[in-house]
């Protein structure tokens, strides 16, 4: 018969005497004192018992409010198994204890979180962007071009003439793209210069979900070459076509989420610990839409028999107006490309499609390959 | 030592509090809960929650007995799939109709009393030691009156934060009771007043000698540059922005735990237990600031694999530094009558990270 040592409090008391329990027939809990003293006896289902956990001490909760509590927890179980209880938690706790077992869920967590970031998030939002309602998009884009409005953008300058040539050029553009000339809206707007300083906005170009596409005067002021700006065009028809813009709210919810399961509660040490990787893959994330709509843009502007290389000297003109001569420092958390890169991809189409790269810095982007590890195959 | 806590004061036994709780043990039970959640794409997390609960409450003792947590998984899975729809809902609609923010506000403004009156109620309730329970008591209009009407007090005129921090730790610690005896606790405004004046001394101070270092290394490596033009640092430039968020992003993470050990020892030091019982809070706040630092930093650079071991040792530290001066032996404590309370509140202030307590 097994006895088990503990204590034992008294229903509802902070109060307790050292104890003995055992099993008498049938599956009955038996708790006695040192003296022999019978404390308590139930039945055996009646009691609820705590599953086992690390080293914690043992709890029978009896069904008057006393508690029978115990350190050993082998002859916890056994007495358990006396009482024909299930043993809850047995088998977490095996997994707990087992080394191989704790080493293979590290596997686990790592492959499932490489995937889940590389994979299921991007390709999950891109599925809802798809799923979206044009209505949906088109209500957001409204709302978002009226709070630039109110707060960074403000009227073009351009004369109707200018208006008229960058239209012309870009419906010739959208005759090319994906979603043809219905789907995309050129919108012309400025800067506003806030508090007497420059504008924050800049030379720009942006798209909006709903094919509605922004640019603003300080751009067009800066083109030197027509297929330029028909670069652009073509990247941001690139965005609207992906639905890029939509792509990024998801992602944006999406990743709190994943984060949060596969940290558990990382509040529990800091908020920071769980702000940084955000905010590190969104960049990642939208870096892969820049380098997809650069590409696109690419293909669009050979089939108009044009040269997408132009799109790279304007890249390089704009970073030298923005950053000075030596051009902008690379950001770890930027979320477009490093522009020397872009602007040199960009000339190599030229010549003709060329194949997604493999950046090994960024393998949730593009992939991993065995190149990035050092190794060459013949 | 915890005999060093000791006030002058003969009729009072100091039973020190002790987290036992080890890294490399918890490190365990955190991969496999980690591992079992991804599987179950979710699920298991409430049994994950109770499990890690159950760890810390089960390793932090008191007077030889240790605290227990004993909340059920399967309320908390039903409370967090509320609270995530819920977010769901919340995020997709403020992103995609922005005007809904104001409606969602409302509806939250009107709610938080309950859900921190639930929240707090819930964590007490199941938490024990000795065999008795936590309660904890706050109506709905006094949670209103605490979480409401203070902080948007707080928020229009800032010279109130140290007052609503008080109200709050004073709505928080005078609502519980353990064994039929209520916790008190009292101190004067103008020592929150100083907490909050030192941190912003500290923060002004820090971020001075950032910006003066920051400036410094720019010039001399100007200089060094100018004077022999093909010597390239070390840095990639890229790389400063990254130290340069980590640097301010310390500096904020260690002034808040500053203030927050200075907080808390003031809150929880001055508080009493009905019958004579003191409890005593210790922390020091340039300790409690690097191990919060230094942890964070750490857990970022091992991706991750560092936080069991953070947390477990942050609740080292924590607990080694809380204390109970007994008026009299502890056995005369009888658990009062409670009632049921689901985690649904729990889980919806956890998910939209509202945080009730100290």
């Amino acid at each position: 018969m097994t006895e088990l040592e503990g204590r034992y409090f008294y229903p509802n008391a902070a109060r307790f005497v050292p104890a003995r329990a055992s099993v008498v027939p049938v599956r009955i809990l038996h708790i006695e004192d040192e003296h022999g003293q019978v404390l308590d006896e139930v039945l055996g289902r009646q009691v609820k018992i705590t599953a086992r956990l690390a080293s914690l001490a043992r709890r029978f909760d009896l069904p008057d409010g006393g508690r029978f509590e115990t350190e050993d927890n082998d002859a916890a179980d056994s007495l358990i198994w006396a009482l024909r209880r299930r043993r809850r938690g047995k088998f977490t706790d095996r997994l707990e204890r087992a080394w191989p077992v704790v080493l293979a869920s590290l596997i686990v967590t790592l492959l499932a979180g490489y995937y889940v970031f590389a994979q299921v998030i991007p390709v999950g939002a891109e599925w809802l962007a798809r799923a979206t309602l044009p209505a949906v998009a088109h209500t957001m884009s409204e709302q978002t071009l009226r709070v630039l409005d109110h707060t960074a953008l403000t009227a073009t300058k351009l004369k109707a003439g200018e208006q008229f040539r960058a239209t012309k050029l870009f419906m010739q553009v959208a005759a090319h793209a994906r979603g043809g000339l219905g789907a995309y809206r050129l919108v012309f707007r400025a800067g506003r210069k806030g508090m007497g300083g420059p504008d924050a906005f800049g030379p720009n170009a942006f798209a909006l979900p709903d094919g509605t596409i922004v640019m603003t005067d300080s751009l067009w002021a800066l083109i030197k070459n027509d297929a330029e700006i028909e670069g652009v065009f073509g990247h941001e028809m690139s965005h609207v076509d992906h639905a890029h813009g939509l792509q990024l709210v998801y992602e944006a919810a999406l990743l709190p989420a994943a984060l949060a399961i596969f940290t558990g509660d990382v509040s529990q040490v800091s908020q920071m610990a769980a702000l940084l990787p955000t905010i590190i893959l969104q960049s990642s994330y939208s870096r892969g839409m820049e380098s997809q709509a650069d590409d696109d843009s690419a293909a669009v502007l050979r089939s108009m028999h044009l040269k997408p290389s132009h799109m790279a000297d304007l890249l390089l003109r704009l970073d030298s107006k923005v950053c000075g001569k030596a051009g902008c420092p690379r950001d770890w958390v930027s979320d477009h490309p490093d522009t020397v890169a872009r602007a040199a991809r960009l000339r190599l189409q030229d010549l003709g499609p060329v194949a997604a790269g493999i950046d090994c810095a960024r393998p949730w982007a593009t992939g991993i390959s065995l190149r990035c590890l050092g190794i060459t195959v013949h | 030592m915890p005999e060093s806590h000791a006030p002058q004061d003969d009729a009072l036994t100091i039973h020190a509090v002790e987290f036992r709780g080890r890294g490399a043990e918890y490190f365990r039970i955190w991969v496999v809960n980690v591992a079992l959640t991804v599987l179950t794409l979710g699920i298991y997390s409430a049994w994950a929650k109770v499990r890690t609960q159950r760890y810390f409450y089960g390793n932090t003792y008191l007077a030889g007995h240790s605290f227990e947590y004993h909340a059920s998984a399967v309320r908390i899975l039903i409370g967090r799939a509320i609270a995530v729809t819920l977010f769901a809902g919340y995020t997709l609609s403020a992103i995609m109709v922005p005007v809904t923010v104001g409606f969602w506000i409302l509806i939250l403004g009107a709610a938080l009393p309950w859900l921190a009156n639930s929240s707090i109620r819930f964590n007490a309730r199941n938490t024990s030691w000795r065999n008795v329970r936590f309660r904890f008591t706050a109506t709905y209009f006094e949670a209103f009156i605490a979480y409401v009407v203070w902080s948007v007090a707080a928020l229009a005129i800032f010279f109130l934060i140290p007052y609503t921090r008080r109200v709050h730790d004073y709505f928080y610690v005078n609502h519980h009771r353990f064994g039929g005896r209520a916790f008190a606790t009292r101190f004067s405004a103008g020592r929150i007043y100083a907490i909050y004046l030192i941190g912003f001394v500290l923060i002004v101070g820090i971020i001075a000698f950032l910006l003066g270092g920051t400036a410094a290394i720019v010039v001399v490596t100007t200089r060094l540059h100018d004077y022999t033009k093909n010597i390239h640092l070390p840095i990639d430039e890229g790389a400063t922005t990254v130290i340069v968020a980590l640097l301010f992003g310390s500096t904020a993470l260690f002034v808040t735990n500053f203030v927050a050990a200075m907080v808390t020892n003031l809150a929880i030091g001055n508080a009493t237990l009905e019958g004579g019982h003191k409890l005593i809070s210790r922390i020091s706040p340039w300790r409690l600031g690097w191990i919060v630092v230094s942890n964070t930093l750490l857990t970022l650079a091992t991706l991750g694999l560092f936080f069991p071991f953070a947390r477990v040792r942050l609740a080292r530290y924590r607990m080694s530094r809380y204390a109970l001066a007994a008026n009299s032996d502890l056995d005369d404590f009888t658990a009062e009558a409670l009632e049921q309370q689901s985690a649904i509140g729990e889980e919806i202030a956890g998910v939209f990270d509202f945080g009730f307590g100290l």
